[in-house]
């Protein structure tokens, strides 16, 4: 019998083709149902979203290598929009969610953005914490204390930066914020552009707590300080590393608000004398601290179809290893809490200590309120935002 | 009978036809089969997922009360309210300032090297539009970082005048001026490209006839070349006119903010502010500014004669 070829087929029996086409299509449904199934179960990928650091190849690629995961990572330079995207159905998308401490307890959680921790397989892993940190820590649980909503890792004080060969650390301490306010600083500085960080530490310029409700006349204040910050200031950037570079250069001598993660990489790049400085006066109510420290908190999303390797990050960011890599991602240094283990604490040289100013953090965290939700933000932020619309 | 007569009584015996009543399902069927209906259903697809989805929902999100996030209220005009109430203007009026100045500079520069590239340069003309597209191959980011890197003080320019000449600059930075100059940068090939095609439309044989009759270079540039080549001008001066008014990155990587425009108005609306509806309204009034200014010139252009179908 004569074999036929592929055209002759085709042209022969059109009814043949159509049942061999639709049992091929049958096979393709079929094969794009179990590839469906299989990303359901989502064993092998991961989504994060997060500041910057954790998703440094540093930090995930060991964990790529191990658990055979794909993983994907987004980074971020602002909590509300991060929070807002989650609001926004980004649930879906991520596994990992890290943000400062306030917004888990505060918003995710209760708007259910956010799903609690195994207490039983992350409590024991508590004990590395420093101090400050000890179990159950506030900032980690719910407001009931009943569930526990993240890991705390990267924390830090946040004040201002100076560059202590032109003002030195002493005279910042004691002047506060007044000395960047002044007259004669004016085109010295650069503002980070951190929003709601630069908000609050006007507001506590002004000598009032951004975390309850603010009266006209602390608005009031609020606004010319405010003013004179954003028309005073040499340039406004989102960029550290473009604020580092100016105070490394001589074009500005601080920054305006700071954190250590600021300029803890161009301190390790031989240059001790940038800093970050928290002022020694604050708001009484603030208990007369001026700065605000951070402290992030990352979470598993309350994704419908969590990736398991979700929980397997978050153990695995408890490695000693891990965090001396989290606290050394690139870019940025910051110390870590779990730092209260000796383990850990080996894993840092003097000069990596030195690099977020490890002799002074204690006492920079004291002078330190905690992070936390701003109540009248909007009101704030207006004019916050007004005031570099219309910059002198 | 042959067959030719039996055909011709065939032909005697029919009755003439009807014309055939055209229904509507029938001309929907022909349109459907018509093969400009199908070869528009990728792209009219691509259009209403990627471009009037989107734009419909920040439209209806813009009607939305204030710090908002859902679609299901009662419309209001507050956000436009506030807007028109606070200083929103000044962002709006410093992007038309830039865009109007970085076309007129471009203007100004892509012409000759236009007229030079179709011209001059003959084949080569292809190498110098190779090399001038080479850069969008790079992110903006990174080329604004390059810059910038290139800019600072300290940086490549003042580092080697002090270190060679001992000149000492301050740091190029942070101004209008810089904040120009990387728009003028980045959006260069958006005005060349479509400026060479306008130029490549004038027959040289007019320019030469022009010429015989005693026509000046200034003559033959005001009455032939320019006006013969204004489809493409007016096409590129658009695509860089809109493009200038929503940026951000040049504003905030090489100005430092010396200069607030509007995208970034918009950007912190939806990120620090939380104010989605607040942020779409500026996106509609930026939306309405640049299609306007669209349809007016576009009034003006033939499209048709730009692509040779005329």
């Amino acid at each position: 019998m004569k074999r036929k070829n592929l055209l002759q087929s085709f042209n022969q029996s059109r009814r043949e083709f159509l049942r061999t086409t639709a049992m091929l299509s049958a096979g393709v449904a079929a094969s794009g149902l179990l590839s469906s199934a299989a990303y359901a179960a989502r064993e092998k990928e991961m989504n994060i979203y997060c500041w910057e650091g954790y998703n440094s190849d540093k930090v995930l690629d060991p964990f790529r290598r191990e658990f055979d995961c794909e993983v994907k990572a987004q980074g971020l330079i602002s909590d509300p929009e991060a929070v807002n995207q989650l609001r926004a159905g980004d649930t879906k998308v991520w596994d990992i969610i890290n943000l400062n401490n306030a917004w888990g307890r505060k918003q995710l959680y209760p708007e259910g953005l956010i799903k609690p921790l195994d207490k039983a397989k992350f409590e024991p892993l508590w004990d590395m914490m420093i101090p400050e940190f000890k179990w159950p820590y506030k900032w980690a649980m719910s407001d009931d204390g009943e569930n526990l909503l993240g890991m705390i890792q990267r924390y830090g004080p946040s004040g201002v930066l100076v560059n202590t060969d032109k003002v030195s650390a002493a005279t910042l301490e004691d002047e506060g914020y007044d000395l960047f306010l002044a007259d004669d600083f004016k085109g010295r500085y650069a503002v980070l552009m951190y929003d709601d960080w630069v908000v609050m530490h006007v507001a506590i310029a002004a000598g009032f707590s951004p975390f309850r409700a603010v009266t006209d006349e602390e608005l009031a204040k609020y606004e010319v300080l405010m003013r004179k910050l954003i028309n005073n200031a040499a340039f406004l950037s989102d960029d550290m590393n473009a604020i580092a570079l100016g105070m490394i250069n001589g074009s500005i001598d601080g920054s305006f608000p700071g954190s250590v993660y600021t300029v803890s990489a161009a301190r390790l790049d031989g240059n001790p004398n940038l800093r970050c400085v928290v002022p020694n006066k604050g708001p009484e109510e603030l208990g007369g601290r001026a700065g605000v420290r951070w402290m992030e908190l990352t979470s598993l999303v309350n994704n419908p179809q969590l990736s398991p390797r979700g929980e397997d990050f978050l153990q695995y960011c408890y490695r000693p290893e891990t965090c001396k890599n989290v606290s050394f991602a690139e870019g940025t240094y910051n110390p870590v809490g779990q730092m209260g283990d000796p383990r850990v604490m080996a894993l840092f040289s003097a000069e990596e200590l030195d690099a977020f100013q490890y002799d002074t953090l204690e006492a920079d965290m004291n002078k330190c309120t905690d992070f936390d939700i701003i109540p009248d933000y909007t009101r704030l932020h207006d004019i916050f935002s007004a005031a570099v619309r219309e910059k002198a | 009978m042959n067959k030719l007569s039996r055909s011709a009584d065939w032909i005697d015996q029919a009755e003439p036809r009807k014309p055939r009543k055209v229904s509507r399902l029938d001309r929907l069927r022909d349109a459907v089969r018509n093969p400009g209906f199908v070869a528009a259903v990728p792209i009219s697809l691509l259009f209403i997922a990627g471009f009037l989805a989107p734009l419909t929902v920040v439209v209806l999100f813009a009607f939305m009360p204030p710090e908002t996030f859902s679609l299901l209220q009662v419309p209001t005009l507050d956000n436009f309210r506030s807007i028109f109430a606070g200083t929103y203007y000044l962002s709006f009026v410093s992007s038309l300032e830039l865009a109007t100045c970085t076309v007129v500079i471009l203007l100004v520069v892509c012409y000759p090297l236009a007229v030079a590239m179709v011209r001059i340069f003959g084949n080569k003309g292809s190498i110098l539009a190779i090399v001038l597209a080479a850069p969008l191959f790079v992110a903006d980011n990174l080329r604004l970082m390059g810059w910038m890197l290139f800019l600072v003080k300290g940086g490549v320019v003042s580092g080697t005048l002090q270190t060679y000449f001992g000149i000492e600059l301050d740091s190029m930075l942070y101004t209008f001026s810089a904040t120009l100059f990387g728009l003028v940068y980045i959006y260069l090939p958006f005005m060349l490209f479509p400026m060479v095609l306008g130029v490549s439309m004038v027959p040289p044989k007019l320019r030469e006839a022009a010429f015989d009759l005693g026509a000046t270079n200034a003559q033959v540039l005001r009455e032939i070349d320019i006006p013969l080549a204004m489809p493409g001008i007016i096409i590129g001066a658009l695509i860089c006119f809109i493009l200038v008014a929503g940026a951000i990155t040049e504003a905030k990587v090489l100005g430092g903010t010396a200069v607030v425009m509007i995208a970034q108005d918009i950007q912190k609306e939806f990120t620090f502010a939380q104010n989605w509806p607040k942020g779409s309204a500026l996106s509609v009034l930026l939306i309405a500014m640049g299609g306007a200014l669209s349809w007016a010139l576009f009034k003006r252009v033939d499209l048709d004669t730009i692509f040779g179908r005329k």
